[in-house]
Order: C-alpha cells, then structure tokens, then sequence
C-alpha cells in the first residue's frame, strides 16, 4: 500500500511541476510581447525537432544491431528462403524511402523553420512533379506485385500438381492442442465422416474404423518430416478457427471448422543444422536460468497457433523435427497405429 | 440559393436556451463537436488505461502486482491478470479505441466542428439528427462500458470478433460467449445507427448549405477528407450491421450463417451449412474502409494545418482530392488481405494483392505533396504544426511495412503476428491521433475562445513521439510472435523476447502518462487559458472562413450576412497584398490569379 502511495504521490509531484513549470514559461512569452509570435519558438522548435530526428533514426539503425539476435534463424523451407528474399527486398526499397522522406521531413524543418527576413514561396501546382511521383511508387509497386505473385504461386499453386513423393501429414486444431495424424505405410489416410454416427468423444475425428486405409494410421505427438522430402499438410479444426503456423518455416495457414485447407513445401534443414547456426547467438547460447544448460541445447522447431482461439491460445504448442530418412523410419516404426489399440474394444 | 435556405436560421441565437438545450440535448454543431470530442477523450482514457494493464502482463509476465487486485479483484487474483482477463482487455481496448475514439472521436468532433464552419452554414442540414447522432453514439457508449462490470466480464473473443469462437452461446470450451458479446454487438448496432445519422448530414450539409461562391474546388481540404470519410461510413457501416445480427441470430436462435461441422468434447452440434469465412467477408466488408474512415479526416487536418503553418498553399490542392478519391474507390476493394491465410482461393488472393499494393501509390502521393508544401516555407512551428509533422513522419513509417503485409507472399509468415500490430499501430493509431491532437491544438482558440498552453503543447509532442517510437520500432523486430499471446513462456522460439517486450511497456506507461498532461491542459486551458480577444479572432492567419466568426459562440455562427467566398482557402504568400494570407472572403484583386 506505502508503494502505491509513493508512486501516486511521485506522478503527482512530477505533474506539477510539469505544469507550474509550462505557466512560468507561458506567464513570460505574455509578459515579453503582447503579441504572441512564434519566431524565437521556431528556432527552438527545429532545433528539437531535427534533434529527435537524429534520434530516431540512429536509435532506428541502432535497433537493428541491438535486437538482430531476435531474429530467426535462416528458414528452414524452401519457400521460406524465397519468402525472406522479397521481404529482403522490399525492406531495401522501402528504407530507401524511409530514409530520403524523413531526412526531407526533418531537413525542411530545419532550413525552413520561420523568422522575420524568410518569405514562403509561392508554389501550389507542378503536374511534372505530380506524374513524376504517381509513375515511380507505382513502378516500384508493380515490381514487387510481380515478385510477390511469384512466390505466392509457388506456394499456393492454382492447380496443384500431384507429387507422388510428397508425404501427407494431417493436422487438425481444437481447443488447445493440435491433432496430428499420419498415414502410415500405406499412405492414405482412413475416411473421417462427419456424422453423430462417427464422431465421438473417443473419436473426435470421425474416422471410420472399417476403411482399411484407417488400421495403420497412427497419432503423434509432435510432427516428424524427412529433410529434402516434400511434405503436405491437410488442416482441419474441430471447434473454432486455428492457424497452423510454422515460425521456422516462414508458413502458415488457418484451420477452419468445415472448410478443408492445407499448405506443402519442402524442410530444407534439420532440428540440428539449426541447433548449430544458433550456437552463435548470443540469447541461444547463454544458460537456461532453470537448468543450467546452453539453451540451443534443448532447440527444437515449434508449431504455434495463430488465431485467436479460446483462453489458452497462446498454449498450443507442439515440437517440429526435420531430420534424415533413417531417422524418420526409425521413429515411424515405433509408433502404434491407433487401430491396434482400439480394435478389441471395438470388436465388442 | 444555398444562402437563402440558410438565412432563415439566422435569428436562432435570439431564442432563450435552457441548460438543458444549449449544453445536454444541443442541436448546435459547435456543441456536438464539445460532447463528441470529450466523449472521445473519456473513452480514450479507458482505452490507454486497459493496454497499461495488459502491458504489465506482457512486460513483467513472471510478477504479480497486488494493486491489480485491489482493483479488479477475481480478474486479478494475486496481482496477476487472468488470461480469460487479458482478452477482455485487448478486446475492448481494441474495440474502444478504433470506434469510440477513431471513428466518432475523431470524425464526430471535427466534422461537427469544420463542416458548417468551412463552408460557411450556420449549421448541419438537420441539427436534429445531429444531436441524435451523437445520443446514439452516447448509448452505444453505455452499452459497451456497462459490458466492462457484468460478472461474466466483456467481450473477449479479439475485436474482429470472429465466430465460431464468437458464434456460440452457453459452451463453457469457448471463450467470450457471455453476456459481453451479446452487449458488444447491440452497442455496435447502435453505434452504426449513430454513425449512419452523422453521415447522411456530413454529405448533404457539404453538397447543398456552401455559402455563395463556395465552388466544391473551394472546400478547404479537411471538408473534402470528411466528406470523403462519410461517404465511405455511409457505404461500409450496413454490411457490419448484417453482418452482426446474422451473428446474432447464430447465437440466440442457434442458426447456422456462419457454423458448420462443429465438434465440442467430442460431440458434433448440429450447425450444418455455414461458413466462418463469410462473416470475415462482412466484417472486412467494413474492416478495411473503416481505417480510411480514420485515417482520411486525419489527412483532411493535417494538410490544412501544415499549410497555415507554412504560409504556403497545399501542394497539389486537386491531386489531394483526386488521392482521397482513389483511396476510397480502392479501399472498397482490398477488404480481402486480411484474408489471405483463410485458405481462400489464391487467385483471389492475387486480385487482393494487386489492388493493396495499388493503394499506396495515392498515399505515396500524399506524402509527397505534403513534404512540397512545408519545402521553401516559413514554417511557424506552433504545437498544432508539431503534430502535424509528427503525423507525416508515422504515416511513413507505418505506410511503409504495409507494402510488406499486402503483399501475400510476405504475409504468410507475417500474417497475425506483432509485425502487424506494429504496423497498424503506427499508421491509424498513433498517426491518427497525431492528427486529432494538430486538430485540438490548432482549432482549441475557436471551440473555447483560449488558448491551449504551448509549452505543455511541446512536452506532451517530444514525449509522445518518443515514447511511441520507442514502443513500436523494436516492436516490429518480435515479427515471429503471433499476437493475441497471454504470455509467450510457452514457446522456446518465442522467450528471446522478455526483454524488448519490458522495454515496450515502459514506454507504454510513460506514454499514457503524458496524455494526462494533454487532458489536464484541455481542462485548464478551457476555463483559464489566455482569451481569444475579439480584435484577435484569426490567431493564425488562416483563410478558411470558421476565423471570420467572432470569438463568442452562438448558434447561428455568424451575426450578420455569411461572407461569400471570391477563392480558394490556401493563397497565402501570393505576394498580393501587405500580409501573407488572403482570406476566402476577400474578392480578388487584378492579376490574383484563381485556383
């Protein structure tokens, strides 16, 4: 309680004084000349202002060295690496023009900041200059519509083409965990129907046990892709809209109840190449507070969601491993498909 | 014509007002802009206030604050918000800010206060649905703050408002089904009423009360941007109407717009048929114009500002008013990038893309002009100037990252992360109100006959414009952090951002308390500031027609005849004359050329 009285009573110190201090101020500019001109506030007022300037666009480069460790580690998809090239891109064109309006901005106040001897020039239409600056942004627009489409294409394909090598995963949102179902060997998926007949508690899914694409589906707790091995999600949510959103991968796609989505690229690096690469971060490479390890230690590819969902949405989590073939076998043949676990009771 | 429709009024001033009449139940535009602009600061305050809240829990996520529940109680029960807690607040402050304070704070106060003004009318084309424009907006107001006390706490389910999360009453799994999103849609309808009544007469007042020789090309540019503004409410408001009571009608009736294959616990709900992509179609319907409604009244007083303050004309008076046109035209037609990780069809995506990107041509154009028309000035740098300047720079800075977000490629990984809310932060929030307080601090002398105190004028500029920066350029770095996230503990990817995160709330806080120092000179000022002296009734030199009027208020605005208008408003420094400015009403001398 003392805390709270103290503070109250700080910001009300700091207020008044504020305050007392801009009535001296204004009780003098009154007192100097009745008519209140806004010459000598001028220089005063550029002054700053071009100061702030100087501020704000060191503190603006500044930023970009202080939280460069803030950044992802390069993209982990081969979509991803054409998705930060545009970005990369445009960051270029836009902070060119970043740049030159507000050094304009700043500039022109300074140099043109009033006074008695200074007369404003007359200058109220120039149709070169209008088309001149119409015909430049939207050039610039159109290249990097071009460039965007581009790879919004590549991701997004209007007709896809089947690739046979692809390998399907199948994850469905739900308040708040994520479904992740694969096709085991067979490569396809068992049926899921949308009917009270088939869904249930125990099968939230719907998936009709009797199709016998459905007897090696197996269930798994964090997804699994083969490094250079095109892969496909198909996304589905229960209840309400989910994002499936992979931060390491530049990807992302909602979920939605009713409405079938999915998103395919291809992992590019595996958990431990990037587990590497983070072993020159400074944040990656401290000590865990709680455990005492080098953090990169426990690295490992996350799954988020990005809509809002529910009051846990900022809980559904789920680990994400690239690795090679051998390994990715490996860890298949340990999983259970879920068929085997349910069929006796299923039986009866 | 249009001033003998008007004259009739003109004998107004001599009827007794009641308190009630003059200050309450006021049908005199001067007064509306008052109730329109201290409803606006009020809920301003509230807005701030809950974003200080939730700042606490995303800068300091492993404290407790135990002043948190003293004050709120269950919502924070060991001085650590709730999550359910937290998305009511980023709910409402979401909310609160882009209609109460945005849109009718905004636009409520200074369409009220410039249109009959600019135009020379003595008031509104009905000053009746103008006084009820503004009850509206003041019960839509009561609806919404009341939904902050019920006991099962306000809306929660994010501003948009998206079902099914939203769609769906009674189900314990989902979040902001109570009593609070039922409120939250009434107060919307009643809100859209207010701003559908508000409209209607900014756009017939602007085309049929223009005093005598006031020409469309003579409209001083904050009267074209409102007009603009309200031609766009008048059009996007009805979808979100529709779109509301089909989400209504889910909820109560258990109707299927916008649910379809639903399962709870394991159970399929009966919703068959719907879909939630078409309520997101309806909202952005409304969503996307609606920050042009904010954005284009702010445009509107800027460029006047800057102009006055610059002794300069605008430049490109009719190239602003071809970009404001365009921006509208387009704006109705890029609703959909906020859509593009939905899974609609990619080639739609790509016809989103191309008119989004489009967009940015006429707001380039804008900044351009701008920059010309304070180049080769003599900039008198009063604190209204300063906001306008600091406008111009936000509305760069965050008109750049959009041509990240509207690209559809770049918002993939982008896409609902706090890029975006850096970028529409910086670009309608914080620019927005960098063009409402220009607005305040250059119009105060004519709403309240005194002046605001310059020197807190400044100190509440440079604080504000640091601390805003400082909030939302490291913001843009934690472009891997999906919004909306209570705390970010859960993810490893996600933990490398405590500390820029701490670094943003103290901003945050240092911000809201600089506001403070802006109510506290309003409310000064208002009733001890330095006077608005009758042989003083044009402080700045403008030459727009409001500063013709005398210092004194009353309805009617002018005593005798409205001046008539021979020019444009911006000649100023046209080497014409012993001042630097030529006021609207002043006939043109020989070889004055007309613009």
């Amino acid at each position: 309680m003392f805390n709270i009285i103290l503070t109250l009573a700080v910001i009300v110190l700091f207020y008044s004084v504020v305050f007392l201090f801009a009535r001296i101020v204004e009780r003098i500019r009154e007192h100097k000349g009745k008519e209140l001109n806004y010459y000598k506030l001028s220089k005063t007022n550029a002054t700053l202002f071009t100061l702030f300037g100087l501020l704000f666009l060191g503190g603006f480069v500044y930023s970009f060295k202080r939280l460069a460790y803030a950044s992802l580690p390069e993209s982990a998809s081969n979509f991803g690496v054409q998705i930060d090239n545009l970005f990369f891109v445009t960051a270029i064109i836009t902070g060119i023009v970043f740049v030159l309006c507000h050094f304009a901005l700043f500039g022109f106040v300074w140099m043109y900041r009033s006074s008695k001897n200074r007369k404003a020039t007359f200058f109220a239409h120039s149709s070169s200059l209008e088309i001149i600056w119409t015909s430049v942004p939207a050039l610039a627009m159109t290249v990097l519509v071009v460039m965007g489409l581009n790879t919004w294409y590549q991701v997004f394909p209007n007709k896809k083409v089947r690739n046979t090598n692809e390998m399907q995963i199948e994850v469905t949102g739900k308040q708040f965990n994520w479904i992740v179902r694969y096709p085991g060997k067979d490569g396809k998926f068992g049926r899921r129907v949308i009917s009270k007949k088939y869904i249930s508690p125990e099968n939230e899914l719907g998936i009709d046990w009797n199709d016998p694409a459905s007897h090696d589906d197996f269930f798994a707790s964090e997804i699994h892709m083969i490094k250079n091995n095109p892969v496909y999600f198909n996304l589905h949510a229960l209840d309400v809209l989910h994002s499936f959103y992979l931060p390491h991968f530049r990807l992302k796609m909602d979920c939605v109840p009713g409405v079938p989505t999915g998103i395919g690229f291809t992992p590019t690096k595996t958990n431990d190449e990037t587990r590497e690469e983070l072993k020159s971060n400074p944040f990656w490479s401290a000590n865990d507070p709680e455990t005492g390890e080098a953090r990169f230690n426990k690295f490992s590819y996350e799954l988020a969601c990005a809509e809002l969902c529910g009051k846990s949405h900022y809980g559904m989590q789920m680990n994400v491993k690239v690795e090679s073939k051998a390994e990715f076998e490996k860890w298949m043949s340990a999983q259970k498909p879920h068929y085997e676990t349910i069929k006796d009771k299923l039986a009866k | 014509m249009e001033h003998t429709v008007n004259s009739h009024n003109m004998h107004d001033h001599h009827h007794e007002e009641t308190f009630l009449t003059k200050y309450i139940f006021s049908q005199d535009h001067k007064m509306i802009a008052k109730q329109f602009l201290f409803t606006g600061i009020f809920w301003s305050i509230i807005g701030a206030l809950l974003s200080v809240i939730f700042r606490l829990q995303l800068g300091w996520p492993n404290e407790t604050f135990p002043f948190l529940e003293t004050f709120l109680g269950k919502w924070a029960e060991g001085g650590k918000i709730t999550n359910e807690f937290y998305y009511s607040l980023v709910t409402m402050h979401g909310t609160i800010l882009v209609f109460f304070v945005l849109t009718a704070g905004l636009s409520g106060t200074f369409a009220n206060l410039l249109i009959p003004y600019q135009i020379g009318a003595r008031d509104m084309a009905s000053p009746f649905m103008n006084m009820l424009s503004y009850w509206f907006f003041f019960l839509s107001g009561l609806l919404m703050l009341s939904s902050l006390f019920i006991q099962t706490g306000a809306a929660s389910g994010g501003w948009t408002m998206y079902p099914p999360l939203n769609g769906m009453r009674n189900t314990a799994v989902n979040l902001g089904s109570g009593l609070g999103t039922d409120l939250w849609f009434f107060s919307m309808a009643l809100f859209i009423v207010s701003s559908l009544l508000g409209g209607l007469n900014y756009v017939a007042t602007i085309l049929n009360m223009r005093t005598k020789g006031m020409g469309m090309w003579k409209l001083p540019l904050p009267v074209w941007a409102l007009m603009f503004t309200a031609i766009l409410g008048i059009l996007a408001f009805p979808p979100l109407l529709s779109a509301a009571l089909l989400l209504e009608f889910d909820r109560i009736f258990d109707t299927s717009f916008y649910l379809s294959d639903i399962v709870l616990g394991g159970n399929l709900q009966d919703y068959k048929g719907g879909s939630p992509i078409l309520y997101q179609h309806l909202f952005w319907f409304l969503g996307h114009p609606e920050v042009y409604i904010i954005i284009l009244p702010a445009m509107g007083i800027v460029s006047e500002v800057l102009s006055v303050n610059s002794r300069k004309p605008v430049f490109g008076y009719r190239a602003m008013v071809y970009a404001l046109g365009v921006i509208v035209l387009l704006g109705f037609l890029v609703w959909a990038h906020h859509m593009y990780m939905t899974g609609m069809n990619p080639f739609i995506g790509s016809i989103f893309v191309i008119f989004t990107l489009m967009i940015a041509v006429p707001s380039a154009v804008k900044v351009f002009n701008w920059l010309t028309t304070i180049w080769k000035g003599n900039l008198r740098l009063t604190p209204a100037m300063m906001f306008a300047l600091g406008f111009v720079s936000m509305f760069i800075s965050g008109g750049l990252t959009g041509v990240f977000l509207g690209n559809s490629a770049i918002d993939i990984p982008l896409h609902d992360t706090y890029f975006v809310v850096a970028h529409f932060h910086i670009v309608m929030g914080v620019a927005a109100f960098f063009a409402m307080f220009a607005g305040v601090y250059h119009w105060f002398p004519k709403m309240f006959g005194r002046f605001l105190n310059d020197t807190l004028g400044y100190i509440h500029f440079y604080g504000t414009i640091i601390a805003a920066y400082a909030i939302f350029i490291p913001m843009h770095f934690m472009l891997s952090l999906p919004r909306r996230y209570y705390t970010y503990s859960n993810f490893q990817t996600f933990n490398i951002f405590e500390d820029v995160s701490k670094f943003i709330s103290v901003f945050a806080i240092i911000s809201f308390l600089l506001q403070i120092l802006f109510v506290v000179n309003i409310i000064y000022s208002a009733l001890k500031g330095r006077k608005l002296t009758e042989d003083n009734i044009n402080p700045w030199q403008a030459n727009t027609l409001e500063w013709t009027t005398p210092a004194e208020h009353f309805h009617g605005n002018w005593p005798g005849e409205i001046p008539e208008v021979h020019r444009w408003p911006y000649d100023y420094s046209t080497g014409f004359g012993d001042k630097d400015f030529r006021p609207q009403h002043l006939p043109l001398e020989e070889g004055e050329e007309v613009h």
